[in-house]
């Protein structure tokens, strides 16, 4: 870049000197501002409602206008009036109608276009939380997420067609899908409730904001690979814009935009847990029941039936978006089905056949209780140490030292200086400010206290996932063996498999941490996995015919050009992590989470504001810094 | 036949430049600069630079020229797929670049049809569906339609494969389904973009082979670009050379052989087999009332047909017509000035 300009000082000061100054004004700066500083205690507390008061204002103002002002009576209470009906009304309708024509019913519609696995698939996976004495829970959770889905599709492929052909309107989404990403869920929760009230209104939307992002990205990218020639012909022979869309755009991108709302529906999965804390009721609330009754099965139990509703989501979705004339069931046959589903309503309804019988319940799952038992009692001798070393040995002093020993300046000093040494002095200014603003909110000791939490969630996964992905990544036999049980813990929600952590480790830090670690290596295994597997043949080969070792090989080859890869999958490790603060915060993690939750449960507007502040704040610095740095790793283009 | 002399297509004066200073790096053009001047001091790049030329009715005529030399740039242009900085394009006497986009549309549906480099087929319908495209767009009901599509595809050899999807045919087969889509709105004017270059060299001679037919049946005017000089002078009419976005000479075949306009159509020309692609009438000389007594040979018979006998006499041989009218004599001598041997 600057060779041939380089200024005089420059060229005439050696290499290891000039190496040197960056990390030499790193100490100096450090030393300085720590003797400066020395005597303040922690940060000064001088501004800290700036932010707060105009929200709990908010608040108080939402709560005071909630039946008079137009901005409720003319807006908000009728679409909550709607979607409640919606959301209600589904749920009527599948719990009045006998549990067997549901089943049926979720058969028929993939079998309309011959999607027969799929529709057995659908009908064996709701049978299953029947068997489990989950059905009423499971059609409440149905409900809800069939309306947050269906929104997220009204809204989100139009929106994502236009970004498809105005590039201002995808240059204007953008940032803002980027952030809807970036922003954990939970931070706009409260103010939904200000708008919506408590219920599963509030859910639906929180869900639709949540999941809406993927619909509108791979609708636009599925319109935008429409080859141009498919485009350029249609218009050749004359078709307007409208009819370019609707015969040649859409349906070319049609499994592109199916894969975005699989998507959807599964980020949708992850919210229904945290649902249940704004009053959505359904399947979240069993899980949070078996979390304060400690009943792992019944965790599990719950957690699957989740998992079985997006199954079923997912399924009907597709078939529904199936437009091949040719994969048509017989119309006779069709018929036939829905006159016995019809049939069998009537004929259910007068019996008095509807409900689920009563077979296993939640007994099925008590064996895995007793085995969470069994472990707590005996394994202690492990989870003690872990425990203890993890607190005593990590989390705590780091915390005392970033807190107490270290001057709060030095904080937004290192974290400027690293953003500027990644990439630029504009990234610098973003990292240093977002620390101090985070300290002016009177956030600081609660955001260190997390964040140690999350850098050490992240480092043990990044140190779990790394390796891992790296060797399946080289081993596609090992890969296709772990598949099943990543996706086990990407899909059940996490809050699930807390239960048997918090009952190993009691309550505390170190639940959230290895819950944490659990969530996050999924796509840290996964992309680094990625990122091995797409470097080219060729390179390895080349260096192969150069007598390489396989060790050379891999740190020769393989990992550096994986490497702006494994920076995305150690990007999305932060993500995942950062994501579950919330459920750190249920399980005595403290920090930002429990102040949510608190914010969430006493409506506290001013808090809750700080906090998302905070964490929104966290999430973007660790999010460009991670970015940049794998932009760094990139091989320079010839251009 | 006074309509076959009328132009169809009408080129006045084309520019297309691309860059969002057109109008100094137009002026900077006409002035002279070079592509590379423009290009440093506007960052415009000069796609098609003053093309002016007639097509007329039932004629083919080709586009040649190198890549880079803007020749799908031109085609693209004359299908209003992009816009034209300056110039007219007149059909039928009504310029395309000054149309609203809905009287575009009505031409396109009624007047052109097109064949992609690419074929440009649409994968989620079948071939039926592909090939009766146009036909929908047009608002014709379904039966009358899919009739139709039968019959174009009975005509380019694809009956039996309407129900097929595009991917399970082969390169030479979708490019049939391509001109058949093109055939099925019964334009006037048809253009071919590189319509056989992604083809196999087999493949693509049966393809061109299978254009000729048609159009000695169809007759309809074709614009047809390509890169491959034996492919223009194959089906052309007239054969237009195209370098640096502009035309370098217009011809037939045998004008551009016998009289290439500068070193560049020459070096084209250099490896044409030529005894293959010239007539008697290209190389005969005027009779100048010379009475020749001695055998005849058509005006339109190749030289390769005639060379036999040509070698074999010292004397020259009177050039007939088709109806016998003497309009001509050839002797080896002019022969081997041409082919240069």
């Amino acid at each position: 870049m600057t060779t041939g300009t380089a200024p005089a000082w420059q060229a005439i000061s050696s290499d290891t000197l000039r190496k040197a100054i960056p990390w030499l004004t790193l100490i100096v700066g450090v030393v300085v501002l720590q003797a400066s500083f020395a005597s303040s205690d922690g940060f000064p507390a001088a501004l800290d409602t700036f932010i707060s008061d105009p929200f709990d204002a908010l608040g108080a103002w939402i709560r005071a206008n909630r039946r008079s002002h137009g901005l409720f009576t003319g807006f908000f209470n009728p679409l909550t009036d709607v979607l409640n009906f919606s959301i209600d009304g589904i749920e009527a309708v599948l719990l009045w109608l006998p549990w067997y024509v549901v089943v049926g019913g979720a058969f028929l519609i993939p079998a309309r276009v011959k999607m027969w696995k799929q529709g057995l698939v659908a009908a064996a996976v709701l049978i299953y939380t029947g068997l489990i004495g989950l059905w009423e829970p499971t059609m409440e959770t149905l409900a809800l997420m069939s309306v947050a889905v269906m929104i997220a599709v009204l809204i989100g492929v139009p929106l994502g067609i236009w970004a498809a052909l105005r590039p201002t309107v995808e240059k204007f989404l953008r940032p803002i899908l980027d952030a809807m990403q970036t922003v954990p869920a939970f931070v706009y929760f409260l103010p939904l409730i200000g708008f919506f009230g408590i219920g599963s209104v509030n859910a639906a939307v929180a869900t639709v904001i949540y999941a809406l992002a993927p619909v509108v990205r791979l609708t636009t990218l599925g319109i935008k690979q429409v080859p141009v020639q498919s485009v350029e012909s249609a218009r050749m022979f004359g078709s307007s814009t409208r009819q370019t869309l609707l015969k040649v755009q859409i349906p070319m991108a049609l499994p592109t935009i199916l894969t975005g709302l699989t998507q959807t529906i599964m980020m949708a999965l992850g919210i229904v847990v945290l649902a249940a804390l704004m009053g959505a009721g359904g399947l979240g609330e069993n899980v949070f029941q078996s979390l304060s009754q400690r009943r792992t099965g019944r965790g599990i139990a719950a957690g699957l039936a989740i998992v079985a509703v997006a199954i079923v989501l997912d399924r009907v979705w597709r078939s529904l978006a199936d437009i091949d004339p040719l994969s048509r069931t017989p119309r006779r046959w069709m018929w036939g089905g829905i006159g016995t589903l019809v049939a069998a309503t009537v004929i259910g309804r007068t019996m008095g056949v509807i409900e689920f019988p009563d077979v296993w319940s939640l007994r099925l799952f008590d064996p895995i209780d007793n085995v969470v038992v069994w472990s707590r009692d005996n394994l202690t001798w492990i989870t003690r140490p872990v425990n203890d070393f993890i607190v005593a040995g990590i989390v705590v002093p780091v915390r005392d030292f970033l807190t107490e020993t270290l001057a709060w300046p030095v904080l937004p000093f290192v974290t400027g200086w690293a953003c500027w040494k990644v990439k630029d002095w504009k990234l610098a200014l973003f990292g240093a400010g977002s620390v101090v603003v985070i300290g002016l909110i009177g956030m600081w000791e609660l955001s260190i206290n997390t964040l140690v939490q999350v850098m050490t969630a992240t480092i043990i996964s990044v140190a779990i996932a790394i390796p891992i992905g790296i060797w399946a990544g080289r081993k596609p036999r090992i890969e296709a063996a772990m598949g099943p049980i990543l996706d086990a813990l990407q899909t059940i929600p996490s809050l699930v498999y807390i239960i048997p952590v918090v009952i190993l480790f009691t309550v505390g830090v170190v639940p959230g941490i290895i819950a944490s670690v659990l969530y996050a290596i999924v796509p840290g295994i996964r992309i680094s996995a990625l990122g091995i597997r797409q470097v080219p043949e060729e390179s390895v080969e080349a260096s192969r015919t150069f007598g390489a070792t396989p060790r050379q090989t891999m740190l020769g080859v393989r990992i550096p050009l994986a490497g702006p890869t494994i920076m995305t999958a150690i990007n999305q490790v932060i993500m995942m992590v950062l994501a579950m603060v919330i459920i750190a915060g249920f399980v005595g993690g403290g920090g930002l989470g429990f102040e949510t939750i608190r914010a969430l449960t006493r409506s506290l507007f001013g808090l809750g504001a700080e906090v998302g502040l905070a964490l929104v704040l966290i999430a973007m610095v660790l999010d460009r810094y991670t970015q940049a740095w794998g932009e760094r790793l990139q091989p320079p283009t010839g251009h | 036949m006074d309509e076959a002399n009328a132009s169809c297509l009408e080129l006045t004066g084309v520019w297309k430049i691309f860059g969002t200073k057109s109008e100094r790096a137009l002026d900077m053009a006409e002035k002279g600069a070079s592509r590379a001047e423009i290009l440093s001091a506007t960052n415009c790049t000069v796609g098609v630079h003053n093309v002016t030329f007639d097509v007329n009715w039932g004629e083919t005529f080709v586009v040649m020229g190198l890549s880079g030399s803007g020749k799908s740039t031109l085609i693209r242009c004359i299908a209003q797929l992009t816009d034209v900085t300056r110039g007219s394009i007149d059909l039928d006497g009504s310029d395309l670049t000054r149309m609203s986009e809905a009287d575009l549309r009505q031409v396109r549906r009624e007047k052109m049809s097109m064949v992609f480099q690419h074929f440009g087929l649409l994968p989620h319908r079948r071939v039926l569906d592909n090939v009766a495209y146009g036909l929908e767009i047009q608002g014709v009901k379904k039966q009358q339609r899919a009739e139709r599509a039968l019959e174009v595809l009975e005509i380019v050899g694809l009956e039996g494969w309407g129900n097929h999807y595009p991917q399970q045919l082969s390169g030479g087969m979708q490019q049939r389904v391509g001109l058949a889509r093109a055939l099925a709105v019964d334009p006037q004017l048809l253009f071919f973009d590189e319509p056989f270059s992604a083809l196999d060299p087999l493949i693509r001679r049966d393809m061109q082979d299978e254009l000729i037919r048609l159009q000695e049946q169809m007759h309809r005017t074709i614009v047809f670009i390509t890169h491959d000089f034996a492919e223009a002078i194959k089906l052309g009419d007239r054969i237009a050379i195209m370098k640096d976005g502009a035309l370098d000479q217009i011809g037939t075949a045998a004008e551009l052989i016998t009289n290439p306009a500068t070193d560049y159509v020459a070096e084209f020309t250099k490896d044409v087999p030529k005894a293959k692609v010239l007539t008697a009438a290209d190389v005969m000389e005027p009779l100048n009332g010379a009475n020749i007594e001695s055998d005849r040979v058509l005006a339109n018979a190749s030289i390769e047909s005639i060379l036999p006998s040509l070698l074999t006499r010292s004397e020259p041989m009177e050039v007939i017509d088709t109806d016998g009218v003497a309009v001509g004599m050839i002797d080896r001598q002019a022969v081997a000035r041409v082919l240069e041997i």
